[in-house]
């Protein structure tokens, strides 16, 4: 199935990897691959389900979120106090190195380091509407 | 529990006596899924078990008991409460000589096998447990099942994340994290009624399961090196009766050098993850518990390791393996009787692989084979050829419908039912004929028809 990025998605991915979305075609792939890096690597305490928080907050419709404001979610103080908007770089940043983006938060995850697979996994996030 | 060795040193003169109890015991289920746990982190039972079920851990289900069964969601409220309930339909190649318990048939036996209440989760910030009370519908009594409780803090070490723990425990393996040791090694869940394995078995592999209490300190260093030391003592015949073990299978007093350790190294790369481990078990026991009384001494050492294909969780795959070597000293047994040679060995080998599609329907088998040197008095009635060999394998097909994101009742319901059959190639020493009275190892194979639901 095509997954459909917004335009401010789009440029966001876009300009983290230009060649990688030069085309529609690649950019349907992208997606894809980005629906099975989230299942490998988020979905253990993620859902993509509107309304469905695990121990972390539900991903649906994250793009240009602000952090820490779904409900009946028990956020750190840190994620609280950040500012953070997700968009496409703020998300780029926090998969790359949570603690290093946002310290003191709660998420046990190590980062994901690589940098075509965050970008698919973002063009995934982006398009969850 | 197994019996055997351990057994017959602990009851030298009616070991055989007690062989319908052993074989009930043989295979009694070491099945867990504590869905409390899912509660109280919010994830779902697929997040931490292969297959949707306990007990078979993903590596986020191995750092969950690492970290003491401390991990949550944040949300207030959570009770550390679960509940399970196992019943089964038994049927062996034939039947058996004796029927394998009271109120048993000699074939074709439907039984709820047991009933168990947990508390399972956090007790504080840093303190978690599992703790389990079983109402064995065999035997037809209720007593303190596995128990482990822990203390765990994460701390910054060089730069490595480090978790510092202590298990307090009643059962040498219990607390291990890991699939590839006795306790918690497949078959999951097994034929209480039939047959599971031979008669002799290690005694790292439950023989001293419930009879004593131990207390180990452990650290896992940046989510890769897990290393663990403790020792055990045990119960006294009235703290044992009083859990409801019962005193007549007291296995004696252990010895002050009792020592488990464990190293291990887990390498989680997300969509796949390997584990390889060494671990090694030393007991003196003195079975008549008297000052000076001669003891016999075991000395297990074990290698062990694990892999798991998880990819996205459609399609997972594990493969899981142990050796174990015990070398025994038989003082006790040689002065009593017991057994002719003073010293002997035994090694347990398993090997099982397991393919799950969706974290629905599964598939398993398994290898095992018990080997060791020939004594005409341990392994007397009941064996052929003085020999305590056994081999066969394990087949298994399961179906988990539930325990998954969207599942429903999701996470107080979960169900896994399965239909497991293990045949034998040699049970006791012998494929033919192994218990003089003309029964054949093949006349074990056993069939094992079971649901398996906790909430």
């Amino acid at each position: 199935m095509k997954k459909v990025l917004s335009p401010v998605w789009r440029l966001g991915a876009l300009s983290l990897v230009p060649l990688a979305f030069a085309s529609g075609r690649v950019e349907a792939a992208d997606v894809r691959h980005g629906t099975d890096v989230f299942a490998q690597e988020c979905a253990e305490c993620h859902s993509v389900r509107e309304g469905k928080n695990k121990k972390g907050p539900s991903l649906f419709a994250v793009a240009g979120r602000k952090a820490a404001i779904v409900a009946d979610v028990a956020y750190s103080d840190a994620m609280k106090a950040s500012g953070i908007v997700w968009t496409p770089a703020a998300l780029d940043a926090y998969i790359a190195n949570p603690r290093k983006a946002v310290p003191g938060g709660k998420m046990k995850y190590d980062g994901l380091a690589d940098a075509k697979d965050r970008e698919d996994l973002l063009a995934y996030l982006g398009s969850l509407k | 529990m197994r019996i055997g060795f351990r057994l017959a040193s602990a009851t030298r003169k009616v070991a055989f006596a007690l062989g319908s109890l052993a074989l009930l015991c043989a295979g009694m289920p070491s099945a867990h899924a504590v869905p409390s746990f899912a509660r109280q982190t919010g994830q779902d039972c697929a997040a931490c078990h292969v297959g949707a079920y306990g007990p078979q851990l993903t590596p986020y289900g191995v750092k969950f008991k690492i970290g003491g069964y401390t991990d949550t969601d944040g949300k207030e409220g959570k009770l550390p409460l679960s509940g399970m309930v196992v019943a089964a339909f038994t049927r062996t190649a034939k039947d058996q000589q004796d029927p394998p318990a009271d109120h048993t048939h000699r074939n074709n036996n439907l039984a709820l096998e047991e009933a168990s209440l947990f508390l399972a989760g956090r007790l504080s910030d840093k303190v978690g447990a599992f703790v389990q009370a079983t109402y064995d519908g065999i035997e037809q009594r209720s007593s303190l099942d596995h128990a482990d409780v822990r203390l765990a803090h994460t701390l910054e070490l060089g730069g490595k994340e480090t978790v510092l723990g202590l298990t307090v425990n009643n059962n040498p393996g219990v607390q291990d994290p890991f699939n590839t040791l006795p306790t918690w090694g497949f078959p999951y869940a097994g034929p209480a009624l039939g047959f599971g394995g031979g008669d002799a078995a290690t005694l790292f592999n439950g023989g001293l399961e419930h009879r004593v209490l131990g207390a180990s300190a452990y650290a896992f260093v940046d989510n890769s090196l897990y290393a663990e030391l403790g020792t055990y003592r045990s119960l006294s015949p009235a703290v044992q009766s009083r859990s409801g073990q019962g005193r007549d299978e007291d296995i004696g007093r252990l010895g002050g050098n009792t020592a488990y350790w464990r190293l291990a190294w887990l390498q989680d790369w997300k969509k796949q993850n390997l584990s390889l481990g060494l671990f090694g078990f030393n007991a003196n026991i003195q079975p008549e518990r008297l000052g000076g009384a001669p003891t016999n001494k075991y000395r297990d050492l074990g290698v062990d390791a694990s892999y798991q294909f998880l990819g996205t969780r459609e399609h997972v795959g594990t493969l899981y393996t142990s050796f174990i070597r015990e070398r025994q000293t038989r003082n006790d047994l040689v002065l009593n009787g017991g057994a002719d040679k003073r010293a002997g060995t035994l090694n347990e080998f398993r090997i099982n692989a397991s393919y799950y599609y969706l974290q629905t329907w599964g598939l398993s088998v398994g290898r095992f084979a018990t080997r060791g040197n020939r004594d005409a008095s341990l392994y007397g009635e009941g064996y052929a050829n003085g020999s305590p060999n056994t081999s066969g394998s394990v087949l298994q097909a399961d179906w988990t419908p539930w325990g998954k994101e969207d599942s429903w009742g999701a996470p107080w319901a979960n169900l896994r039912l399965g239909v497991q059959y293990t045949l034998f190639d040699k049970f006791n020493g012998a494929r033919r004929n192994y218990d003089g009275n003309g029964r054949d190892a093949k006349d074990n194979d056993t069939l094992f028809l079971f649901a398996w639901t906790s909430f």
